[in-house]
Order: structure tokens, then C-alpha cells, then sequence
């Protein structure tokens, strides 16, 4: 992802939590099952983010998503909504509000695989 | 759960009734036969996505290979720049992690009626919901010469494996000063940027062994994806290597002389020390014989669900589909997978459905230092999958832009390739 965004001087670091958003990988990798179980859309979201980023966690190119604060995830996609033009704009652009608040609570809801009890 | 060789399978099956092996019937519960035919991209994600979905369904991956080699990334293999092994992936995770079953063998014969699979080992499979990933086949003889033979000469090394090593070496092989003559396909195609990003890193690897030798493109089209970024990057990087020749100006690209090594146009021959012929495309063979494809020679399907429009209860997805607007790309094929998947979770259950989120996106290297990004977003709510979002890459980026999505596709092919088979 060449998530580069604008933030108009907010802390929030748009660039690294783009990755955040997408970064759903782990989730699937440890509980995938938690998606069969109930039709998650938060889950089916983050499927999207899967296709880019790690599911181990690892910032390797493309920034982990994992273990992120849930009002920080959901800034970080609505800055690269209104962002310039990025991969990230463009997946931005294809949520509602609602569809932000469930995948950020999917995903800030997942902890990196060493993190789990 | 398990990896079942095709002769394994065969004997197995022919003994008794295929069903016996059918995980339906083996768990002697009611649960939905769900068969997938082809272990590309977008068969293994539809695959590992239905068994992540719903604890309701048994999945049965149909696929003669033992492992994939991707094709996107190969040329970074025909420039030396990547190993031919890292682009190999199994399928032993996805029949650990998520119960899939994994049946090597080739799929002959689709009944509907019947709701059936055939496969060659004479094995017939018994299904609920079948899906068709058969990627694409190549229109042989619409250039004139150039047939399945023709490839051990001419490499197309448009599905990987060892076409791409055949062009690795005769590339290797090729003495400094020698002309390298690839011929560009027309749409649809299996990766639009895919080509110009080839010629890009074959050229690196004669800037660097064979600083005399030439790149010729000869295109079926006029335009191409990127072709503004691409020129820029050709003159950056490789200034006087690389001519790109329109159809308008050949004529189109008409036959070729196997033994000469050459491509006619409709008013020259081209002589080539190696040629790389990329020919026309339709969905696979199986999709064909299956009924599954129209006169276009692709596939058309409800954007919903990725059933087809021809023979409903079967899906069809990635590159054989006739998916709109949206390319055909490992990514994309990914992306419909997964909404394919959600589908038949959703019907099976009953449960709801929710809106689908399509998307395409790219990382294009052109030089070790230097690669263009893409995203595409889709809507599917008016029947039809069209365009909502583009992006791509600008001429005049700085050149740390161009270096960090070197670094982002190298970490996207790692996760990517993951999310598929791991």
C-alpha cells in the first residue's frame, strides 16, 4: 500500500494506520473460525485488508494493522477518505461510516497471535 | 484434510462410489458438498474462505498441480532480481489449517443435471455448490504458426511455471546485441500491465549482461494500461532500449515462423534472437466445454454472487470470468473469491447477506529501485461491476515514492500470498 495522506496536522499518522484498517490478516490466520460463526460482516470487511497485509503481525513492507486502538484506526480511514489520492483513498472511499466503525471494532477486537491468552 | 494424488483418488473412487470419499459422507452429517476446480488464486481463496465461513460445508479443491507457481512476480525472476522458488506455493495448509480436501487431478466433465464432476481418473464427484476457477486458455492458431508447440520455441510464459524458465534461459542464452521481440496481446487479458512490466525488467537485465541488445514490442493494441507511466520509465531507465510498436502501425501481428524465430505484421518480419509471443485469451478450456463461457469466450456471472449467468448453481470467478469492468488480475481474482464465498456461506445458511466490496490493485516494478502502484474500487449494485475509484501512480513522483512501493510490494506478494494459501 502507498498509503500517503494528508493529515492537516492531526497525530495521527494516516500513512501507518491505513495499513492498520486493511490489516485484518491476523485475525483470519487465529480465528477464522469466529467468521463462520455468525456471518461476521466485521470480518468479511477485513477480508479486504487481508489481501495486503501480514497476518503474523509484522510490519514488512506494509504496515501491521494488529492490536491497534479502535478510535485511531477509525481517524486513520477517515483521513484517507479525505486524503489525496492513495490505494488507500480508494479503499476508504468504498466504506460507509458504518461499514468503518464495524471493521475497526473486528479489528482492533484481534491481538497479534503472542498476545492471545 | 487431506491431499489425495490423482491415482490415489482414482482407485479409491473407482472401487466404490466416489461419495464414499466426500467428506459429506464421511462425516455422515448434513453438510454441503462444496467442489472447487482449479488451485490458482482465486480457486484456493474461494476454497480456504467457504471452509472459513460456514462449519457447514465439506470443500473439495480440484487441482492437477502438486504446487502453483504465481505468475505475477515472474518477471522479476526474468530479471534476476527473484528466485524461481519463491514464487512456488502448496497446498498442504490449506488441507491442515481449514479441512479442505485436496484432490490432484484434472476435472474433464461438468453435469449439471446430475451435479457432478468427472475427473480424468474416471472419479466422479458429487456436489451442492460447484465453483469454476479455470483462469485463462490461449486462442492458438489466431496467429497464424504460432500452436502449442510453437511454445517450447517461442515461449508465451503467460501461466508460470516452465515457460518462464524457458525464457530465463533463452534469455540468458541470448548474445549481447541480440533483439528481444515481445508481442503484446489484445483485451481482455490476463494482467494489462502485466507485459510492458516485463519488457521494463528485461530490459534491467540487459542493462546490466547485454547493454547492446534491443526490446521490441509489438502490440495488438494501440494503448495500453499505464502506458504514459511506462513510457516516462523506459526513458528514465532504459533510454533507446525499448520501442513499442502499435497495431496501427503494423497492421497487426499476423503469423510467425517458428523456426526463423520471427513475427510477421501485416507489412514486415520481425527477425528476434527470442521472442516472447503472448497470445490472445479466453476462459479455460474447461469453462468452454462446460458451457460456461458465451461467444465472447468468457464467462458471464451475477456480480452478487459470481454465479453464472449460463448454468446457475455454478460460479464461476477470477480470470475466466466476464466480471465487467473489473481486470483480470491475481488481486481481483482474490477479491472475487472472497465475495463468491461470502455468497454461498450466506445461502447456505441463510444468513444475511451483505453488500460486496470489489477491488484490483497492483504494484508495477519497473527497475529495483522503482515501481507504480494501482487500486481500483468496484460497485456491483446496478447488476453490472463497474468503476467507482481509481488510482494510480503520477509521471513526476519523487523517486523515495517510487522506492517505498518497491518495499510495499514485496511485503504485499508475502501477505497476499498468504491470505491465498496460508
Amino acid at each position: 500500500m502507498s498509503a500517503k495522506c494528508r493529515c492537516d496536522g492531526s497525530a495521527v499518522d494516516a500513512r501507518a494506520f491505513i495499513a492498520l484498517l486493511i490489516c485484518a490478516t491476523p485475525v483470519f490466520l487465529v480465528t477464522h473460525e469466529s467468521l463462520a460463526a455468525d456471518n461476521n460482516r466485521g470480518a468479511q470487511l477485513a477480508a479486504t485488508c487481508v489481501a495486503c497485509h501480514r497476518l503474523d503481525g509484522r510490519d514488512k513492507g506494509i504496515p501491521s494493522i494488529i492490536g491497534l486502538d479502535e478510535g485511531k484506526l477509525a481517524g486513520a480511514l477517515q483521513a484517507f477518505k479525505l486524503g489525496e489520492r492513495s490505494i488507500m483513498h480508494t479503499v476508504a472511499l468504498s466504506l460507509s461510516s458504518e461499514e468503518i466503525a464495524t471493521v475497526v471494532r473486528y479489528l482492533a477486537a484481534q491481538r497479534k497471535e503472542t498476545e492471545r491468552p | 484434510m487431506s491431499c489425495w494424488t490423482r491415482r490415489e483418488f482414482g482407485c479409491i473412487a473407482g472401487a466404490t462410489c466416489l461419495t464414499a470419499l466426500t467428506p459429506h459422507a464421511v462425516s455422515g452429517q448434513a453438510k454441503a458438498r462444496i467442489v472447487v476446480i482449479g488451485g490458482g488464486v482465486g480457486g484456493a481463496t474461494v476454497a480456504k474462505y467457504l471452509a472459513m465461513s460456514t462449519a457447514t460445508v465439506d470443500v473439495t479443491l480440484i487441482e492437477p498441480k502438486q504446487r502453483y507457481t504465481t505468475c505475477f512476480f515472474s518477471s522479476l525472476y526474468l530479471a534476476g532480481l527473484r528466485s524461481f522458488e519463491s514464487l512456488i506455493h502448496g497446498y498442504e495448509r490449506l488441507a491442515q489449517r481449514y479441512g479442505i480436501t485436496i484432490v490432484h487431478d484434472s476435472a474433464t466433465i461438468i453435469d449439471p443435471a446430475a451435479k457432478t464432476v468427472e475427473l480424468e481418473s474416471g472419479a466422479r464427484l458429487p456436489y451442492d455448490r460447484l465453483v469454476v476457477a479455470p483462469g485463462i486458455a490461449f486462442k492458438y492458431g489466431v496467429i497464424e504458426g504460432y500452436d502449442e508447440a510453437a511454445t517450447q520455441t517461442l515461449p508465451h510464459a503467460w501461466t508460470a511455471g516452465p515457460q518462464t524458465m524457458l525464457l530465463r534461459q533463452q534469455l540468458e542464452s541470448m548474445e549481447d546485441g541480440g533483439v528481444f521481440v515481445l508481442v503484446a496481446p489484445p483485451n481482455p487479458f490476463r494482467c494489462p500491465p502485466g507485459p510492458y512490466e516485463r519488457a521494463s525488467l528485461v530490459a534491467y537485465y540487459f542493462k546490466q549482461f547485454k547493454p547492446r541488445s534491443k526490446i521490441l514490442i509489438l502490440d495488438a493494441k494501440d494503448n495500453f494500461f499505464g502506458q504514459e507511466l511506462f513510457q516516462d520509465a523506459w526513458g528514465r531507465h532504459y533510454p533507446g532500449m525499448i520501442e513499442w510498436i502499435p497495431a496501427q502501425f503494423t497492421g497487426g501481428i499476423k503469423a510467425v515462423d517458428v523456426k526463423g524465430r520471427s513475427v510477421k505484421t501485416a507489412g514486415d518480419t520481425f527477425r528476434a534472437a527470442v521472442a516472447n509471443i503472448i497470445p490472445p485469451q479466453m476462459a479455460g478450456q474447461l469453462a468452454q466445454h462446460a458451457g460456461l463461457a458465451d461467444q465472447s469466450g468468457w464467462c458471464p456471472i451475477d456480480p452478487m454472487t459470481f454465479e453464472s449467468k449460463l448454468q446457475p448453481g455454478i460460479h464461476v470467478i477470477g480470470d475466466a470470468a466476464s466480471a465487467g469492468e473489473m481486470s483480470k488480475s491475481a488481486f481481483a481474482s482474490n477479491s472475487q473469491a472472497k465475495v463468491c464465498a461470502f455468497a454461498i456461506a450466506a445461502s447456505l445458511t441463510g444468513s444475511e447477506r451483505f453488500p460486496p466490496h470489489l477491488f484490483n490493485s497492483c504494484f508495477t516494478i519497473v527497475a529495483p529501485d522503482d515501481a507504480m502502484s494501482s487500486a481500483i474500487g468496484y460497485q456491483a449494485a446496478t447488476g453490472a461491476i463497474k468503476i467507482s475509484d481509481l488510482f494510480l501512480s503520477k509521471v513526476g513522483e519523487d523517486a523515495e515514492t517510487r522506492r517505498r512501493a518497491v518495499r510495499e510490494a514485496d511485503g504485499w506478494y508475502a501477505a497476499f500470498t498468504e491470505d491465498v494459501f496460508g
